[in-house]
């Protein structure tokens, strides 16, 4: 308990030392650093409202990291998150042409089970090729994304296309009210209700069943599951396809819920700062939640800093991105001020 | 026939660059996901400096020193904070994909993209058709050849891919893998900024914010699929080229019948063949964990 305590200061220290390179970059750029983090902090957590805003971003985020973290755990580098994100809204904006005018009681979750079926097609194929043929996953998941983001270009602006629809981001047609799961603000108790779902089971998942803890010994020591007699490629292609439904999940709930309808390019760093949160969280369930909170905090202040502060939201990508820079670094100097001892996982 | 060859060496060119910094990365044992915040921060710097001295030379220059720079960074969070390089990679990625946004839109004002009044100087009409393509593109054969000679047939090369290979063996004879890394690195940097100096001021001559648009990956991925071998991989970026150059030509042939986005997933498609192809023919699966991390840590 104390050491996971100490990694989460460790977490802390580099996420701070990030915040430093942050305002170099910042104040290299032309700005002045101290009123950006300042800016970003009020935007975030300071102003009336914007915890609620937070939360709204949390909650997606927070799902999708939480399926992160299953394939982290089991030593797969799936970095597709955001292409599956797309997929699985893709796929629950198709669903919901098919099933248009049906009772809201089962198409709602008629929506969501296509999406999350889409999500975890998108992590099916990389999985199959990692654990079938040895292909390296860091790569296709990444060309993953790039696929499903040119698919979702496609299906908004083909089959899906909104033709009242103006402006130059083409979009899907809107999802009929009776089939939102919450307003514009996209902060309703079915979402909450899913997300803490979410968290429960994977928590039971992770923590309390022989498919958890060998899946997290498989990200370890493969052939040391191997050779205790557990299939390491259904373990594999198991976690592959949770975080992929997880990250289609997500996807279905940004379609159904505030945005409802999808739009060409929408959420762009949804996967990247999902994949931040599982690793600031040290893969843990509970600590995902915590970190989802923080990241959420921030994308909310990237909508607040153009408009109220005049600053641009390319500091929030910058600010994700120099966390990722350090957040895994491992100092000797830093363990050794804390009393880490050993090789930390 | 030559504007299709040209149209490959055209977008082949900075890829390849970008390639062979992947290529010494990885024989020198880390898996460089910098690559595309590398060559856009050498793209982005190349205009910036066109506009502000008004030289290609002064440009390049400044694009090689932020790209050494940001390279020096990595190696330091990389080897010294023993940092994942896969995720170090991705960081490094964004903050130049969201630095040079933000840096085009502190000096220009609020612009999606700048153009510069002039690029890297063309071959000119000496050689006929080919006269449009930048010198840098003429260059580039030389420099894979160099890198070849580099990696292969030198004792510095040799000692890289030990360190890479087996850093215990490697410090063993008395070489340092970490310095390995740094100068493995930092030439990366400078190969980087030519790249991204070709990409936007080859044939462009402009920078649109988030313009490499997954070319860094792709030449990560050429890396992967041409074994880390400078001739192999140069091929593998050149395929790459190819095959995004058939689909914008087959965009202006079947463009009514196929819907280009979808053509546009072809170079896309490509890597991940290209990909499994090579894991096919070397065999066997290997935990990505196991070599995605620096292999004295």
């Amino acid at each position: 308990m104390k050491d996971s305590l100490l990694t989460v200061v460790r977490s802390l220290i580099f996420v701070a030392f990030a915040l430093v390179l942050c305002a170099l970059v910042f104040q290299f750029a032309g700005y002045n650093a101290p009123t950006m983090l300042w800016a970003v902090a009020d935007g975030a957590f300071l102003r009336s409202g914007a915890i609620e805003q937070s939360l709204r971003w949390a909650l997606p985020l927070f799902i999708t990291a939480v399926g992160v973290g299953i394939s982290f755990r089991a030593g797969f580098f799936n970095i597709g998150a955001q292409g599956q994100f797309y997929v699985g809204a893709i796929c629950a904006a198709f669903a919901a042409e098919a099933f248009k005018g049906g009772p809201a009681f089962l198409v709602i979750p008629a929506l969501i089970i296509a999406g999350m079926l889409g999500g975890a097609l998108w992590a099916l194929w990389p999985g199959l090729l990692r654990l079938r043929s040895g292909t390296d996953e860091v790569i296709t998941t990444l060309m993953g994304n790039f696929m499903a983001g040119l698919l979702l270009v496609y299906v908004t602006s083909g089959p899906l296309k909104d033709p009242s629809g103006s402006g130059q981001q083409a979009s899907s047609r809107p999802l009929d009210a009776a089939y939102r799961i919450s307003d514009s603000l996209g902060l309703s108790p079915t979402i909450i209700g899913i997300a803490v779902a979410v968290g429960i089971l994977m928590w039971l998942l992770v923590n309390r069943t022989a498919f958890g803890v060998l899946a997290s010994l498989a990200g370890r020591n493969g052939t040391m599951v191997e050779w205790q007699g557990a299939r390491l490629w259904k373990l594999g292609l198991s976690s592959f396809v949770i975080s992929g439904a997880l990250a289609g999940l997500a996807g279905t709930i940004e379609f159904m819920g505030p945005n409802g309808r999808i739009a060409s390019g929408f959420l762009p760093a949804h996967g990247f700062t999902a994949i931040l949160i599982a690793l600031v969280a040290n893969l843990n369930v509970v600590g995902t939640a915590a970190a989802a909170v923080f990241f959420g905090g921030l994308a909310s202040a990237a909508l607040y800093l153009p408009i109220m502060a005049g600053l641009p939201a390319a500091a929030i990508d910058i600010i994700n991105a120099a966390i990722a820079l350090f957040i895994t670094a491992r100092s000797k100097l830093v363990d050794k001020v804390l009393r880490l001892g050993g090789r930390p996982s | 026939m030559n504007e299709i060859i040209i149209a490959i060496l055209r977008s082949g060119t900075p890829l390849i660059y970008v390639t062979l910094a992947g290529v010494i990365a990885q024989r020198a044992g880390v898996w460089n996901l910098g690559l595309e915040g590398l060559m856009i921060i050498g793209a982005c710097a190349t205009i910036v400096g066109i506009m502000l001295t008004n030289s290609i030379l002064a440009a390049i220059l400044i694009a090689i020193l932020m790209c050494v720079l940001a390279s020096v960074l990595l190696w330091f969070v990389i080897d010294r904070l023993k940092a994942n390089p896969i995720i170090a990679g991705l960081g490094l990625t964004g903050l130049g994909v969201g630095g040079t946004a933000l840096a085009v839109q502190s000096i220009f004002g609020s612009q999606a993209s700048v153009t510069a009044p002039f690029g890297i100087p063309k071959l000119g009409p000496a050689f006929g058709a080919y006269g449009v393509l930048s010198i840098s593109v003429a260059a580039m054969p030389f420099v894979v050849f160099g890198i070849w000679v580099l990696l292969r047939r030198t004792r510095f090369g040799l000692r890289l891919a030990a360190c890479g290979e087996h850093p215990f063996a490697a410090r063993s004879v008395g070489a340092n893998p970490s310095r390995m890394r740094l100068v493995a690195l930092s030439i990366g940097g400078v190969l980087c900024a030519i790249g991204g100096a070709e990409l936007a001021a080859g044939s462009l001559q402009f920078f649109a914010q988030g313009m490499t648009a997954g070319r860094g990956f792709m030449a990560f991925a050429a890396v992967i699929f041409g074994a880390s071998h400078p001739v192999g991989a140069t091929s593998a970026a050149l395929f790459f080229a190819v095959v995004g150059a058939l689909g914008i030509r087959a965009q202006l042939m079947f463009g009514d019948k196929i819907p280009h986005d979808l053509l546009q997933a072809l170079p896309y498609l490509a890597t991940v063949f290209g990909v499994w192809l090579s894991g096919k023919l070397r065999g066997g699966a290997k935990a990505a964990s196991s070599f995605a991390e620096l292999k004295d840590q």
